[in-house]
């Protein structure tokens, strides 16, 4: 697994590809945050925990994180705050903010303040994984990526066709923005609500779950008709694309 | 030290009532200043003038016939009805004649100025009676003094009579409005005292006190009657508070239980190393997240309803937001046979959170493709009406609602009996009520196409959004 050279605001580099996950969850909740480390833990993320909001930005500038976990609201200083300031002092870090609060315009706000990722508590580890793990793996390629392969499956960004085997796969726009979301965070599991924020950027739950639908339709396009399937059910999670 | 003045006069109109008379009792003071100084200068320049023509008169006497004719001419004015006194006096002063024993001055004196001196006289009764006069003095050709004055007592009392006058006016005036100050204040008073004792009712938690109207309609009607508006409000609000609190309660108990027994009994098995525990878990995630989603969309409603409008609008075209909740709904359609359409007018524009429409949208649709039979239609429209206003619409072929119970489904938690077998918890529909609300909106429900064999009426629910500017 290959990461993005990250580098923490003290100059220290780190070097991913050497050891394992490495985040750091800042939140007032010691139980939660507990719990948090056990779940995460569980999929070989180290984590570091910070009780509020300064020692989480103290523990932040030293760096050598890959994904910082932030709750929004904390003593001392709040999640917000902290995040603006990292960004001000150079820290490009990914940030999840972790909030009580569900309201469209708090994750507004909290993406403008510099945070990548919002999820709303209680949330499903799985969930959690899964995003911090997303997050993780998100490269900044500075040239612009025109293919993207995932063992026999090949997506041309530009032409915008997907082969499988050299046998040419037609897909709705949709499903090719699925498809690729897919591709793009290939061996790792993606949620439902994932999918429907990223692909198709709505925030709420359907009562129906309208994406295995979507899902099944591609499955059929890409998997039908090959030896192995790719695109797997993760149970209690979402999906994950494998070679 | 202050002083506890009674009620009445700490109310404002009292206060007002002060105010207006102080502002009227100085006005009418210099105006009636100005009357009497006017009046009592009249009447002093009067008299100056004709005791200067009567000097000019007598002097004419004198210089035709001489002191004898004076006298004579004297003799006889004295005895007319002219108020005029005099006194003639030779060279040296002594007195020549005249109905005055000595004058008040020795050097002349005449016009424009008079010399005021006091006479006495006495009434019939023997009283001495003081008369104001005022008199002026020449030097006749041959050296003799005349004094000439007129008694002009009558004159200053008629201008103390109207002084008197002036200050029981004055008198009556501030009486009259303090009297009025009372009553005015007497009646405000009342009038408050009533709002008073609602607001303190409503304080005390009588949340259903409402002010009497008096039926004048004047400002304090007005006032009560907004009042008792904001009350009605309130009490509803709170009902339907209430409502929620029972309906969370109610619908939250059961899934609570049911997890909470689920946990129990896995943990008994567990102990008894018997049963599947893991089974048991998912089950209760499972449930869990049930009253969760639940919890949220409870939540959800609420604030939106509590919001003044809804949060983050934008300007967009409802057509766009349309083919993209339907696209995500399509393949819903296409995997139960049910034939579904999108008909949207190009360029239009509405102004609104597009997530929460776009969530009300895919709540309308939801319930369509949940209760449209296999084989069925599912319509979605966006056009304008011919009032300006902006409809999405949705069409389907199911069994639709009975026309008594529309205005129930919107309620939360409400469900009919033949959707019971449908997931769901009875809040769809009453997020897309709060979502049109929160926009100035509303939600129409009315009947569809029917279904295909003629059983029900269908359903057609429409979202409906106010017309731009």
């Amino acid at each position: 697994m290959i990461f993005g050279l990250v580098r923490g605001n003290s100059g220290q580099p780190v070097d991913p590809a050497g050891g394992h996950m490495r985040i750091l969850i800042v939140e007032d909740d010691v139980d939660a945050a507990g719990a948090m480390a056990r779940c995460l833990s569980e999929t070989g993320i180290e984590t570091v925990h910070a009780a509020d909001g300064l020692l989480g930005l103290a523990a932040a500038q030293m760096g050598g994180f890959h994904v910082l976990v932030v709750d929004r609201m904390m003593p001392n200083m709040d999640g917000l705050t902290l995040v603006e300031t990292l960004r001000r002092e150079g820290d490009q870090t990914p940030v999840l903010f972790l909030s009580a609060l569900g309201e469209i315009d708090d994750r507004v706000a909290g993406l403008k303040a510099g945070g990548d990722d919002y999820l709303v508590k209680p949330y499903a580890f799985a969930e959690l994984s899964a995003r911090v793990e997303a997050l993780a793996r998100r490269r900044e390629t500075g040239s612009v990526q025109t293919m993207i392969k995932v063992g026999d499956l090949e997506m041309d960004l530009i032409g915008r066709v997907v082969h499988r085997q050299g046998n040419q796969i037609d897909l709705q726009p949709r499903e090719f923005q699925l498809l690729e979301y897919l591709m793009r965070h290939a061996g790792q599991s993606v949620t439902r609500t994932m999918l429907l924020e990223k692909v198709w950027e709505y925030h709420f739950d359907p009562q129906t779950n309208v994406i295995d639908v979507h899902i099944s339709r591609l499955r059929a396009k890409i998997d039908k008709g090959f030896d192995h399937p790719m695109l797997q059910t993760v149970r209690g999670a979402g999906y994950r694309l494998e070679v | 030290m202050a002083i506890a003045l009674p009620r009445v006069f700490r109310t404002t109109p009292f206060r007002l009532t002060l105010l207006f008379l102080t502002v009227f009792a100085a006005s009418a003071s210099i105006f009636l200043g100005y009357i009497y100084v006017a009046t009592a200068g009249e009447v002093t320049s009067r008299a100056d003038q004709a005791i200067t023509q009567e000097i000019q008169s007598l002097t004419g006497v004198y210089r035709q016939g001489g002191v004898k004719a004076l006298n004579r001419s004297m003799v006889e004015r004295a005895a007319g009805d002219r108020p005029f006194l005099y006194l003639l006096r030779d060279k040296t002063g002594q007195k020549v004649t005249g109905s005055l024993e000595a004058s008040p001055v020795e050097g002349v004196i005449g016009a424009p100025s008079s010399v005021n001196f006091n006479v006495t006289d006495t009434d019939p009764d023997g009283a001495e009676i003081r008369h104001s006069a005022r008199g002026q003095q020449v030097r006749l050709d041959g050296g003799e003094i005349l004094f000439v004055a007129a008694d002009v007592s009558a004159a200053e009392s008629f201008v103390l009579e109207i002084l008197r006058a002036i200050w029981g006016a004055g008198a009556l005036v501030i009486l009259l409005g303090l009297a009025g100050g009372i009553v005015i204040s007497r009646n405000v008073n009342e009038t408050m005292a009533g709002l008073n004792r609602v607001v303190l009712a409503v304080q005390g938690g009588h949340i259903a006190a409402r002010v009497k109207l008096r039926g004048v309609n004047d400002e304090f009607d007005e006032l009560a009657s907004g009042l008792n508006d904001m009350l009605d409000r309130l009490e509803r609000s709170m009902g339907g508070l209430r409502h929620v609190g029972d309906a969370i309660a109610h619908d939250l108990r059961s899934p609570l239980s049911r997890l909470r027994a689920r946990l129990e009994l896995a943990l008994i098995e567990a102990e008894a190393g018997k049963g599947n525990a893991q089974a048991a878990l998912v089950q209760a995630l499972e449930d869990a997240d049930a009253v969760l989603a639940t919890f949220n969309a409870v939540l959800a409603i609420t604030r939106l309803q509590s919001a003044v409008e809804a949060p983050d609008q934008v300007q967009f075209d409802p057509g766009d937001l349309a083919a993209g909740v339907a696209e995500l709904y399509e393949p819903l359609c296409e995997d139960k046979a049910i034939e579904f359409k999108l008909e949207a007018t190009p360029a239009l524009a509405v102004r609104g959170n597009r997530e929460f429409i776009a969530q009300a949208l895919a709540n309308i649709l939801d319930n369509a493709v949940k209760y449209t039979p296999q084989g069925g239609a599912v319509r979605l429209r966006v056009r304008r009406r011919a009032s300006g206003e902006v409809e999405f619409s949705v069409t389907d072929t199911g069994l639709g609602v009975p026309e008594p119970d529309r205005p129930r489904v919107v309620q939360r938690f409400v469900r009919l009996e033949n959707s019971r077998s449908q997931p769901g918890a009875g809040l769809g529909l009453s997020l897309v009520a709060a979502v049109a609300e929160a926009h100035g909106g509303r939600l129409e429900l009315d009947e569809g196409p029917g279904t295909l064999d003629g059983s029900g009426p269908g359903l057609r629910v429409a979202l409906v959004l106010p017309r731009l500017g």
